[in-house]
């Protein structure tokens, strides 16, 4: 299948603005990257001449007084940081949304903590003595949830039409793939911008839940590292089920619906998972939310859970989002070098 | 011997109000509209249907244990599920709404360049327009028709009034849908679609949805009331419960003043929504 699809520099570069049928919505990235593109060197055998792998930072590094590496340092370089290079050509793609990004970062905690953590609660916690949630107000009791929640959803976002532009709309994959870096590198550099976004945004997030006084311990700040847990543990399997596929009819948008959705209603979010009927309850148990989820609420106000328990979930994410990133980087190399 | 004649050949100018926009052929955007839902994805189209029903069992049924009954219109005690079933019902006609008059639209006609087809023919841009909101308004009563059965089903429906809330989910989904249309005349990139998601959230969150608006200060109230979601959330559970009031001819007018709005902005931006 890759064949086809394998462009050089120049292919990439002639932008097919409008993607046949397919539906481009995180063009965002487009605009921004593509200026890293033209210093992309042309799919010239053996070690490139020009600096950078995907030539991020390659005018301001012309434009400083350095002397350029010769090709073969270039090379090794890229061999040992393609990923790191890959990764900030991405952030920087990402800059061409930026404003929706921050917008989503802070405003998704802000109305989300306001509507479930201030006006549902009004409701709940009138109407419920507070047994259910071991003690703790409900505000405390979502916060963790809708933390882990968010870092799932940008997941979503950012491994489906991200990694379908990479491949197809705006083949940004294939510049890179024209130097010594690697598919696996590739795949890694785009896996690791994502994780940092997330972690900057769960970052963001926990400050506003600590604004709004939703979490009591000092262990509150680990609630951050479970959430991008929780955001890679679902994301980088779904990047591995991206790469595959080669024409979208809409498949991203069924993700979103029939596995996002469900996984945000359904995780242990909004009340605890036991007041769901039990032929529910294996949607938490299979869901990287509700493991994060329960992790960040013994995190944020002790919630009381027994240690295997715990572990249960650290060791549940870890191999999801082990066994994603393998996968991802098998399919990566199959599709862009076969 | 000719079978041309003279007047035949002569052109004249029609003197309708709207000529210039409108060629009486609504029916072929329409007709147009059904083939290509043959060749579109099925589980798409469903996934539509599928969204609110499973808010409502996520948190009808999890959160409505913890909760228990809650008052609805008209003072009486009705369980949660029924109290947010309508509100659901009423987001998702304003999603679908939405989604079909921004994101559709704008996709048809930057990329598929479906538009640009269209008005080579003698079909004018009033009778895309409106041929592409019926379309939505077709799709906008089936998936209401469908949430009420689940509604039924789940014992949520008790009166003979709530079989009203699926006219009044397709006039809550005509107005947003010509608003949107207007919207979407003055979107240049995707990225602009993106703030009327973003925007949606919130009103989806706080126009008294989940809870009562009573949780608020009275400046946020009023604020929340003057936006349309809360209108059709009020109407469609009044009619859910069959408990009218003054209120409920406030809320349909809402609507009707809606689509007035929408439809006189979205026709003045005919030309700049599909002339590109």
């Amino acid at each position: 299948m890759g064949s086809h699809e394998h462009g050089t520099a120049e292919s990439a570069r002639s932008d097919t603005g409008a993607p046949g049928h397919d539906r481009p919505r995180e063009t965002g990235e487009a605009p921004a990257s593509s200026p890293a593109l033209p210093t992309a060197p042309p799919a010239a055998p053996g070690p490139s001449p020009t600096p950078g792998p995907g030539g991020a930072q390659g005018p301001a590094y012309l434009n400083s007084a350095l002397v350029a590496h010769p090709p073969l340092t270039s090379a090794a370089k890229a061999r040992r940081f393609g990923t790191w290079y890959l990764a900030e050509q991405h952030l920087r793609g990402m800059k061409g949304y930026l404003d929706i990004v921050i917008a989503y970062s802070v405003g998704n905690p802000l109305v989300y903590l306001f509507a479930m953590g201030i006006g549902l609660a009004s409701l709940v916690d009138s109407n419920n003595a507070g047994g259910a949630f071991g003690g703790a107000s409900y505000l405390q009791f979502i916060a963790p949830a809708l933390l882990a929640s968010a870092a799932m959803m940008t997941a979503a976002g950012e491994f489906t039409y991200a990694v379908m532009s990479g491949f197809k709309w705006w083949k940004t994959y294939y510049g890179p793939l024209a130097t010594p870096v690697t598919p696996e590198q590739i795949c890694q550099g785009h896996a690791l911008a994502v994780t940092l976004r997330i972690v900057a945004q769960s970052a963001v997030y926990l400050v506003i839940v600590l604004f709004f006084g939703a979490a009591t311990s000092g262990w509150a700040w680990a609630t951050i590292l479970t959430s991008s847990l929780a955001g890679v543990a679902f994301g980088l399997p779904l990047m591995a089920y991206s790469a595959t596929v080669t024409v979208e009819k809409g498949q991203f948008a069924l993700v979103q619906r029939f596995i996002v959705m469900p996984l945000f209603l359904f995780s242990g979010t909004l009340f605890p998972l036991s007041t769901l009927p039990w032929f529910l309850q294996w949607i938490g148990w299979i869901s990287p939310v509700w493991h994060a989820t329960e992790l960040g609420r013994v995190l944020s106000y002790g919630h009381a859970e027994p240690g295997w328990l715990s572990a249960v979930h650290v060791i549940y994410l870890l191999v999801l989002a082990g066994g994603g990133l393998v996968l991802a980087r098998r399919v990566y190399a199959r599709r862009l070098e076969g | 011997m000719s079978l041309v004649k003279d007047a035949d050949l002569e052109l004249t100018a029609d003197r309708r109000p709207l000529a210039s926009l409108y060629s009486r052929n609504v029916r072929a955007v329409i007709v147009r509209g059904l083939v290509a839902t043959k060749t579109s994805n099925a589980a798409i189209m469903i996934s539509g249907f599928v969204e609110p029903v499973l808010y409502l069992l996520s948190m009808g049924i999890g959160l409505g244990a913890l909760i228990g009954t809650v008052q609805g219109p008209g003072g009486t005690e009705i369980s949660y599920a029924a109290y947010i079933a309508p509100a659901l019902l009423t987001v998702s006609a304003m999603n679908g709404a939405l989604y079909d008059s921004t994101m559709n639209v704008f996709f048809k006609m930057n990329y598929a360049k479906l538009y640009q087809n269209m008005l080579y023919t003698s079909l004018g841009p009033l009778d895309v327009a409106l041929g592409e909101i019926f379309l939505a308004l077709l799709r906008g009563f089936l998936y209401a028709t469908g949430f009420t059965i689940v509604m039924a089903a789940m014992g949520l429906v008790t009166t003979w009034w709530a079989l009203l809330m699926v006219p009044a989910s397709v006039l809550i989904a005509f107005g947003f849908a010509s608003i949107g249309m207007g919207i979407t005349s003055y979107i240049r990139t995707f990225q602009q679609l993106d703030w009327v998601t973003f925007i949606m959230l919130p009103m989806f969150l706080f126009s008294a949805t989940f809870y009562p608006l009573t949780v608020y200060p009275e400046p946020i109230q009023w604020l929340i009331q003057a936006l349309p979601l809360w209108h059709g959330v009020e109407l469609l559970r009044q009619l859910s419960v069959g408990a009218f009031g003054a209120m409920t001819a406030v809320h349909v007018l809402y609507y009707v003043a809606m689509v007035a709005v929408g439809m006189i902005l979205t026709t003045r931006r005919l030309r700049a929504l599909f002339l590109r």
